[in-house]
C-alpha cells in the first residue's frame, strides 16, 4: 500500500500528485452536493425569503412553525401516524417474509432459482409502470371479477377509503423484497456447511435450523437493514406519487410523500425555508433514533462466540 | 456426467414456504399479465370486457409511439415532446448517470484502498457515517443549489449531481480493490509502470466485472426513475416521466386504460429484456456485511 513520504516535498511526490489529481473531482462534488447542500438546508431553515424585495431575513420562526405544524396540525399528525403504521407493518411483515423466502432460496429447494428471479423482478421494473398497472387492477379488474364470479358489487379498492391504505401497504410489501432477499441469500450462502450439518446431526428441525443457525449467522446483514431502514419513517413515500400524483387522498400520506409533493408543488423558493425547517426537525429525530436502534440491535445481537 | 438431484426432505415449513412463494408469484404476475392483455384491447371492448381476453386484438402500441406527446412549459411557450425525444432523454440520462455514479465510487474507493493517506481514511469514515446517519428533507436545498450553479434542467447537471462516491457501491469497490494482492502493483512498478499504468492497465481491468454490474444496476434505477427528472429536468421528460404524464394527458384517444397499459408495456420492455439477459450477473455476488463503527 502506498504511504505518504514525509521526506519528499509533496510536489515532487508522484504518488501524492496522482492521488490529488484523481481525488479532486470526487471531493469537490462531495463538498458541493453533500456538504454544501446540507449546510444550505440548515441555513434555509432559518431564513425568510422575500421574493418581491429580493431579501433574506434570519429567523427562528420557521422552526417554531414547523414544530407547531408537525405536532399540532391534524394533517401532519395523520401523516405521522400513517408513517409509523406503514413502517411497523412493512417491517413487521416484509422482513420475516423476506428472511423465510431467502432461506428457501438458500436451501436450493425446488424452483428456488426461478423464485429468486421473481422476487427480484419488481426492483428492476419501473415504479410508475407497476403502480399504473396495479392501480387499474385494484380499481377495475378486482371489482369486475368479484361481480362476475361471486356476484358481489364493490367499489374500486383504491377509491374505497376503507380498503385504500391496506391496498397501498399490500402493494409495497409485494414489490419490496428484491434487494433484501438478494442480500440475505448471498449472506446465507456464506454460512459454513459444517455448522449446518452439525445442527442437523443434533436433530434440529427446519425451523430450529433457521432460528438458531441461519438467523444468528446473517445477523450483521439483517441488523444493517433494520437500522438503516429506520429513516424510512421519514422518507418512505409508499409509491403514493406514482398512484396519485401530488393529490393523494387524506389519511394515507406519509412524511416522505408529503415532503416530496410539497416541494414539487412549491411555487417559489419562499416556500422552501419552512420545508427545510421540517427536514431539519425530522433529521433531528431520525439521527438519534437510527443510532439508538443500531446500539440496541448490537446489544441484543448474537456474540461472535 | 449428469449431477444427480438430491432428494428433498419435505418438512411442514418447507411446504408452507413453497406455497407462500407460489401465492406471491401469482399476486405479482396476475396484475402484470392482466395489464399486458388489456394493452391489446380497444376501449369499447375494455368497457364491457374488463378481465377477459380481447374480443379483437388491437395493436395500440403504434398509436402510442406516434401520438403520445408530453406538453412542457418553457420561456418561449408550450412545447410538445414526442416519444423519440423522450427515448433520447432517457438514454442520455440513464447511461450518463449510471456511468458516472459507477465510475466515481470506483476511482475513489481505489484511491482509498491502495493509498494509505490520511484523506483516504477520512473519506472511508465519511462513507460509513453517511450510510448510517439519515439526512432527511434536503430536496429544497438541492434544487436551490442546482439552480445556483446552473445545472438545473440540464442532463449534464444530473450526471454531475449523481457522480458522488457515497453509498453501498463504494464499499463494494473498496472490498474488491482491497482483495487484489499488493504484489500485482509492486511487480508492475519494478517493470517500470507508473500510477496511471497500474490504474488503467491492471486495476480497472480487474474491476471491470464489478464495474459493469454496478453500472447495470444503476442504469436500471435511472431508467425507471421519474421523480428526479420530474423535479430537476422540467423540459427534458424521460420515458418513465412520460408514463407518469400519461395519467394527465389531454389527448382523448390516449387517455384510456388500454392505452395506458400499452405505454406501461413499452416502458417496461427494454428493462425486462436487459434483466433477463443479465440476471445472473445482476443477482451475483453482491454481499454486504455489518457496518462497524
Amino acid at each position: 500500500m502506498t504511504k505518504y513520504n514525509k521526506k519528499k516535498k509533496w510536489w515532487k511526490d508522484k504518488d501524492f500528485l496522482f492521488y490529488c489529481l484523481l481525488i479532486a473531482f470526487p471531493l469537490a462534488q462531495f463538498l458541493i452536493f453533500y456538504v454544501g447542500v446540507n449546510f444550505n438546508s440548515i441555513l434555509m431553515a432559518f431564513q425568510r425569503i422575500d421574493i418581491q424585495k429580493d431579501t433574506i431575513e434570519w429567523t427562528v420562526n420557521n422552526i417554531k412553525n414547523a414544530f407547531q405544524m408537525m405536532t399540532g396540525s391534524a394533517e401532519l399528525l395523520s401523516v405521522m401516524s400513517v408513517s409509523l403504521i406503514a413502517y411497523v407493518v412493512l417491517t413487521g411483515l416484509s422482513v420475516p417474509l423476506g428472511l423465510f423466502f431467502s432461506y428457501y432460496i438458500y436451501k436450493k429447494l425446488p424452483l428456488s432459482g426461478m423464485f429468486r428471479v421473481i422476487l427480484f423482478l419488481p426492483s428492476i421494473l419501473s415504479a410508475i409502470v407497476m403502480a399504473t398497472i396495479f392501480q387499474f387492477f385494484f380499481e377495475r379488474a378486482i371489482p369486475t371479477a368479484m361481480s362476475q364470479f361471486f356476484d358481489i358489487e364493490m367499489m374500486g379498492l383504491l377509491e374505497n377509503s376503507e380498503t385504500r391504505f391496506a391496498c397501498i401497504l399490500f402493494y409495497n410489501i409485494l414489490i419490496g423484497f428484491g434487494t433484501h432477499v438478494l442480500m440475505y441469500t448471498n449472506s446465507m450462502s456464506g454460512i459454513s456447511q459444517e455448522v449446518v450439518e452439525a445442527s442437523q446431526l443434533d436433530g434440529a428441525s427446519t425451523l430450529q435450523e433457521f432460528m438458531y443457525v441461519t438467523l444468528p449467522m446473517i445477523y450483521p446483514t439483517l441488523a444493517m437493514f433494520l437500522f438503516t431502514g429506520v429513516a424510512g419513517i421519514f422518507t418512505n413515500q409508499l409509491h403514493l406519487y406514482s398512484f396519485y400524483g401530488s393529490s393523494a387522498p387524506g389519511g394515507i400520506s406519509t412524511y416522505g410523500y408529503y415532503f416530496y409533493a410539497k416541494t414539487k408543488m412549491a411555487t417559489s423558493v419562499a416556500e422552501y425555508p419552512l420545508l427545510s425547517a421540517m427536514g431539519l426537525l425530522m433529521s433531528a429525530v431520525a439521527v438519534p433514533l437510527t443510532l439508538g436502534v443500531k446500539w440496541f440491535l448490537e446489544k441484543i445481537g448474537p456474540s461472535e462466540d | 456426467m449428469m449431477k444427480r438431484k438430491e432428494k428433498v426432505n419435505w418438512t411442514f415449513m418447507k411446504i408452507v414456504l413453497l406455497v407462500g412463494l407460489i401465492v406471491y408469484a401469482i399476486c405479482l404476475f396476475g396484475p402484470v399479465i392482466w395489464g399486458v392483455i388489456t394493452s391489446f384491447k380497444g376501449q369499447a371492448d375494455f368497457r364491457i370486457n374488463v378481465i377477459g381476453l380481447p374480443k379483437e386484438w388491437v395493436w395500440n402500441y403504434s398509436q402510442i409511439l406516434e401520438k403520445f406527446v408530453v406538453q412542457i412549459f418553457t420561456d418561449v411557450g408550450t412545447v410538445e415532446v414526442g416519444m423519440g425525444e423522450m427515448l433520447m432523454n432517457s438514454v442520455l440520462y440513464a447511461v450518463g448517470c449510471a456511468f458516472f455514479s459507477a465510475l466515481i465510487p470506483c476511482i475513489t474507493s481505489y484511491l482509498c484502498a491502495r493509498y494509505d493517506y490520511f484523506l483516504s481514511r477520512v473519506i472511508y469514515t465519511i462513507v460509513i457515517v453517511a450510510m448510517i446517519l439519515p439526512i432527511v428533507g434536503s430536496l429544497p436545498s438541492e434544487i436551490r443549489v442546482a439552480r445556483a450553479i446552473g445545472s438545473y434542467d440540464h442532463i449534464w447537471g444530473m450526471w454531475l449531481f449523481k457522480a458522488n462516491f457515497l453509498g453501498l457501491y463504494f464499499i463494494v469497490f473498496y472490498n474488491h480493490f482491497k482483495s487484489i494482492p499488493q504484489t500485482y502493483a509492486e511487480a508492475a512498478k519494478i517493470d517500470g509502470a507508473g500510477n496511471w499504468d497500474i490504474l488503467l492497465k491492471i486495476m480497472l481491468p480487474l474491476a471491470r466485472n464489478t464495474f459493469f454490474t454496478v453500472m447495470l444496476i444503476r442504469f436500471i434505477e435511472f431508467w425507471n426513475d421519474y421523480q428526479t427528472p420530474l423535479v430537476y429536468l422540467p423540459t427534458k421528460p424521460t420515458i418513465s416521466l412520460g408514463v407518469y404524464h400519461m395519467a394527465y394527458t389531454t389527448i382523448n384517444e390516449l387517455s384510456t386504460v388500454p392505452m395506458r397499459m400499452s405505454a406501461a408495456v413499452i416502458a417496461i420492455t427494454p428493462i425486462l429484456i436487459l434483466f433477463l439477459s443479465f440476471h445472473k450477473r445482476l443477482l451475483g455476488n453482491l454481499t454486504v456485511g455489518g457496518i462497524k463503527g
